[in-house]
Formats: C-alpha cells, structure tokens, sequence
C-alpha cells in the first residue's frame, strides 16, 4: 500500500555551500584558465599525447581546448570499486558520489612515537602500527601511512611501507611513490595479493596517489606515474596541496579555479592514456597564514575551501579527495580535538568521497596515529548526523506513545528495542557519572586515547598471518629486487 | 535439571520461558534455594557485568530484571527465611512534592532482580507513608529518590522521622536521583548514595558484605 502521495523525503541533511549558477560560473572560471593560460607539464610524451588530442603546445607549455577537456570528463567513470584483498565486503569502497570514506594522509617526515609520545622521524614500524590501528577503527574506509620510513634504503620509504602495510591491514590502502619504478613495484604487489594481473584488474585493491604542484605545473613524475596507473587501471588521485595566499589567489573562487585546473591535466592525460580509468580529484585546499607563514591544516577556510571543492569536483562528475581531521598543534589538545570536529563534520556533510588527513599534526608535518583514533570517534558522531532523521509511520511511533500514554516509559517497550542500539555508542566520549568517573582514575580524553591506541597497538593482531605464503614470498622478492634497483640507479 | 539453562534464559531475557523452567525445576524437586543460588542470582550476576563491559544496555538489562522479578515472585514463598541469597525486603518511594518515577521505578526493578522483595511506594510519598511501611514491611533497605532539588531536603526529614520513630537503626537508607550527591547523602545522615540505576545494588551489597 502507497503511504503517501506526491511527498518529499529528505533522506540526509542538505548542505551546500555553492549555487548552481555560480558553479558553472567557476566552471568557466577553470576552462578559461586550461585553454588561455594552460599548465607548464615536465614530460615530452604527455605533451605528445596532448598535442595528438588536439592541444596547443608551446615548450612546456600546454593549452588546452573545451573540447579536450570536454571529450574527457565525458569519459571519467561514473562509479568505480575497489576491493580488500581478502574478499571482506564490509570493507569494500565504492567511488561514486556523496559516499565518504575517511582516512589518514601520506608522507609527513616526522611521528609522534607511540611510546615516548615525543616527535622523532618516522621508522619503517610506524607503518606497521598505523595498518593495524586502523585495521581495527571502524570508521577508517581507507588506509595512508602518516609519514614517510626513514630507516630503509634511501629511495625505497613507498616500495617498504606498501610491502608492510598491506599484509598489515585488509582496508584498502591508498599508496604512493616516488618514480614510476616505485609505481610498478608496488603495483606488482598489488598483483600478489590480488593472486594475478587479471584479477586485478577486475578488482583492484589498492589506490594511488600523486599531486601536481600549484600552481599548474605537472613535473615528469607527477604525470609519468599518472599514466602509469592510467595504463594499468590503478584507480588514482591526482590532486594538488594548493596554497591560498601562496600558491593560488588568495580568494577562495580563485583557489578553486586553480586547483581545479591543475588536477585536470592528470584527469586529461588519464583519459586519454586508458578511456574509463578512474582519477580523484581535490586535495588540500587551505590558506597561507600571513602571520607565521604556515600553511593551516586547522583553518576554518580548509572546511569550507574543501567543501565547495567537493560541489566542483561531484560537477565534473569526478569523485573528491577532500581534507579533514587534521591541526597545526605540536601536541594532542583542545585545539587538535576543535580543529578535527570542525573540519570532520564539514567533509561529511560536503560529502566528498575520500578525506584525508586524519592523523596530521603540526601542519601536515608530523602524523600522530592517536589523533587518528580520535578522529575516528569524531567521525562516529558525525555519521549520526549525516544519516538525517527517517520519518515513517514506524519511526513517528503514535500507537506506541498511545500505549504508554502520560507519565509512563518507553523503556520496556518492543519499539525502544527495536531502535535504541540506532543511538550513537562513544567508544572514547565519557559519559559517567562523577562518581563513576572518579573511579575509574578520572580519566582525561587524552588519557582515554593513549589507552585505546596503546590496547591496539599490542593486542590488534591484524590479518598479517592470514597473508598466503605465495603473496608473502613474493612481496619479500619484489623488495629485494627494488634493493638492487636502486644499487643499479647508484 | 541443569541450572546453567536457568541463567541463560533469564539472561536472554526471556521472562514466560524462565518462569517456565523456574517452575518445572521446582515441580522435578530441586531445591528452591539451589534455583535461586545456581540458576537466577549467576545470570544476574552476569548481565550486570555484560552492562558494565558495555555488552548490554539498558532496555536488555530491564528485560533480564523483569523475568528474573516474576520468577522470584514465584519462587519466594518457597524460599526459607534465612536461605543465602534470598536479599530481603526493600521499600522504595520518591518523596513528596515530587512526581518523577522512572529513576526510582529503574531502581526498583534493579532491586527485584537482585533478589530483593520490593515495595514500591509510587510517587509524591509523604513521609508519614515511608515510616508507615518501614514499620510494616520492616524492609532491610529504603529506598528513596528525588529529581528537584525543591524536594532533595524531605529525604533529610523522613530520616528524621524514622529517628523520632525509634527505628532509625532497623534499616538502611539508600538515597538517589539526579541532583542528590555522595556529600548531601551524608549530609542528612543516609546510610548509601547510589549514583544510578545500574549501581545502586553493587553499592548496597558490597555495603552488607562488609556489615
């Protein structure tokens, strides 16, 4: 039976930050800057490859035309997937729009040790921590290192932390490297734990990353690792960190222009390497701080930068690499806890498809996987709100406040059983009473993070044993193969 | 009869399949303290520890009281005076002035699924009502809850009371609600505080332990 006619239901919330209008406006804003100014691309066969397609070329220097950029948005896959390696469909990602996935980010130099909880360089068993904490946190959809490993050969930080992650965590890792040799190992991993080429290709398990540098300069690795994954149908980000202030205008319509710009010649050269790959869009969009000169992973202008990047990208009908959970403190603190929720809250709402940065402190200079464990409470919550509020003669629940009537309780009705376990359960926030609480040890929420995360630490075992023999002795080869290519490289 | 089945029924909370058991043990004559003491108070015991552990929640943890209520409604009457286990007698009430039930009622049952017979006063009780049921019940425990901080001082006055009644010392008061606090508990001379629902029973028990 029809319950209702002609009713409009509203499933989630509804934010937006940009018009219709003024998003063809900003449209516009980025074909004009692709085809009168172009972007600088550092690699004598992409210019090739744009040149056959019908851009104009002038040294480095390429423009592109409406139709080129048109002709390959029109080719950009509308839903992708990508798949653990162990077949555990919870786990699974789906790339399409307004479907979130949250995880941390790649490469800062340093860690916040997890012992000492002091600032060092970041070692190749930090990798190995960051995999299995969030293996175990429930709302990481993806997984990143937080650093880059500075105890392995010189060169080889990606090939090692892929090597180790990935037997370490069966959420799909987003990689990256350095060299498009780097690519191909990792890439071969992929393969092994996928148990062929084949069936990779039907179902790849991991993403990769790379960037532009704002503002429009592709350089030779950037789009020669593009086109790598492009070829092989490596699902991939090619997304900038642009400077508001800095790198791109100080105005946010600017910043947006630019960056949307850029990332384009990633998503062109793409699609014209290998028609229907997927390629994410977006990045870090933030600004300058004019004060100490530090680009704010913390800002307010990052939530909202982000969140209109994520309406451009979705009109493209490209999915979003989008940035949150991230700070500029030194040290887990009020303004760390602030800054996350903020900017948390803003991605999910914005629904961008993967945001990144979970776990950045200091200015995406040091990866703390506490704050990452934080976060992940951060975007529990968030979730709550995301999810909106279901209206359905179940939900409105007349009969049963007829049956309670006034002054009674809902507490033993079948009703209250059937949807209580629907309220969010903090796993960090404390709720006790003050007797309770004190108790307890009376507990700070910086406390409360160090437990959970040191608990994880030594008793999340992970799916390391679960890695075959044939995929494991294979990973070992490729990493002593990538031993003597770099000896080779000198 | 295996009385690990009776746990886990009241466990699961289901109170016509466990008064069921609960009566077909008696019926196949084991005996009624061996039902309570192996069977009813170990699965009790246990989905306290599951709320605590954060294994069950609140509208589950009631299910367990009620079942294990109507089977000690059943099984009571056969108990012996002195069989350990057999908790005893608490009467509870919210004060007067004050109409809120469902802190006191959660208490209430906690109570009864800890063993205890209850007398539930109700609501807005004057305090000549609580010293008249102390000295006919002569209950172990009172039991009493205020929510406004209007009618926090009448538990003050019902001990008062039970004092100028001469039978201050019968019984042990146990006070809650939200605004009440360990410092006023102590403040107006009660015995316990019970900071909730879900702790007032450990707080008592471990209380009469020590006694």
């Amino acid at each position: 039976m029809i319950e209702r006619t002609n009713y409009k239901e509203q499933q989630t919330p509804y934010f937006e930050v940009l018009s219709e209008d003024q998003k063809e406006r900003i449209f516009n804003g980025m074909m004009r800057t692709l085809q009168y100014t172009g972007a600088n691309v550092h690699h004598e066969k992409a210019r090739e490859l744009f040149k056959k397609a019908g851009c104009k070329v002038d040294g480095v220097r390429v423009y592109f035309p409406p139709e080129v950029t048109l002709n390959a948005l029109s080719t950009v896959p509308p839903v992708t997937e990508v798949f653990p390696w162990n077949g555990n469909r919870s786990k699974k990602i789906i790339i399409e729009k307004k479907r979130s996935y949250f995880g941390p980010g790649p490469t800062p130099p340093n860690f916040i040790d997890t012992d000492t909880l002091e600032r060092r360089k970041y070692l190749r068993k930090d990798a190995n921590i960051v995999a299995r904490v969030c293996d175990a946190l429930p709302n990481m959809g993806y997984v990143q290192s937080l650093g880059s490993i500075s105890d392995v050969t010189n060169g080889l930080a990606d090939v090692y932390e892929f090597a180790d992650m990935v037997r370490n965590t069966t959420t799909p890792i987003m990689s990256w490297s350095f060299t498009r040799e780097g690519c191909h190992d990792i890439h071969r991993m992929g393969i092994a734990m996928a148990g062929g080429e084949e069936e990779f290709k039907q179902r790849p398990n991991y993403i990769f990353y790379g960037e532009p540098i704002s503002p429009l300069v592709s350089d030779f690795h950037a789009i020669d690792k593009c086109m790598y994954c492009a070829e092989h149908r490596i699902p991939q980000v090619y997304s900038p960190c642009a400077i508001g202030g800095g790198t791109v205008p100080a105005t946010h319509a600017g910043q947006i222009v630019v960056a949307l710009s850029e990332s384009m010649v990633g998503v062109i050269a793409a699609q014209l390497m290998s028609p229907g790959t997927c390629v994410i869009i977006g990045g870090v969009q933030s600004i300058l701080d004019m004060r100490y000169s530090v680009y704010s992973y913390g800002a307010p202008e990052l939530s909202l930068l982000s969140a209109a990047m994520t309406e451009m990208v979705h009109y493209c009908n490209l999915p979003m690499y989008s940035t949150a959970g991230c700070t500029d403190t030194k040290k887990m603190d009020i303004q760390s806890a602030m800054e996350a929720s903020l900017s948390i809250n803003a991605a999910m709402m914005s629904g961008a498809n993967f945001v990144h940065d979970c776990g950045y402190t200091e200015s995406g200079l040091t990866g703390d996987v506490f704050q990452t464990v934080m976060d992940d409470e951060i975007i529990g919550m968030a979730r709550i709100i995301e999810k909106g509020v279901e209206v359905n003669e179940k939900t409105l629940a007349v009969d049963v406040i007829d049956n309670v009537g006034p002054g009674g309780h809902y507490l033993y009705e079948d009703h209250t059983m059937d949807h209580f376990r629907d309220h969010w359960m903090p796993t960090l926030m404390d709720r006790n009473s003050y007797e309770e609480w004190d108790k307890l040890g009376r507990k700070t929420m910086k406390e409360r993070i160090i437990d959970k995360t040191r608990d994880l630490i030594e008793n999340y075992e992970g799916p390391r044993s679960k890695v075959s023999e044939k995929a494991d002795s294979e990973i070992e080869k490729i990493l002593q193969e990538a031993e003597r290519r770099i000896k080779s490289e000198g | 009869m295996d009385l690990s089945r009776i746990s886990e029924t009241l466990i699961s909370g289901k109170a016509d399949e466990l008064k069921k058991m609960v009566e077909e043990a008696v019926n196949d004559d084991v005996n009624p303290s061996d039902i309570l003491n192996q069977g009813l108070l170990p699965g009790m015991d246990a989905v306290g520890q599951k709320w605590k552990a954060g294994d069950m929640f609140m509208p589950e943890v009631l299910r367990c009281a009620k079942a294990m209520s109507s089977a000690m409604d059943y099984l009571r009457p056969k108990l012996k005076d002195d069989d350990i286990g057999n908790a005893g007698t608490m009467v509870i009430g919210t004060v007067a002035g004050d109409l809120h039930d469902i802190g006191k009622d959660l208490v209430a049952m906690m109570f009864e699924g800890a063993g205890y017979k209850v007398i539930n006063l109700g609501i807005d009780q004057s305090n000549e009502n609580f010293i008249n049921a102390v000295k006919e019940h002569k209950p172990k425990l009172l039991g009493m809850s205020a929510l406004l901080t209007t009618t926090m001082p009448r538990m003050g006055e019902v001990i008062n009371s039970l004092k100028e009644a001469g039978i201050r010392d019968q019984v042990t008061v146990i006070i809650g609600g939200a605004p009440v606090t360990d410092d006023f508990a102590k403040e107006i001379g009660a015995d316990l505080y019970g900071p909730n629902a879900g702790t007032a029973v450990g707080i008592a028990r471990e209380y009469f332990q020590k006694k």
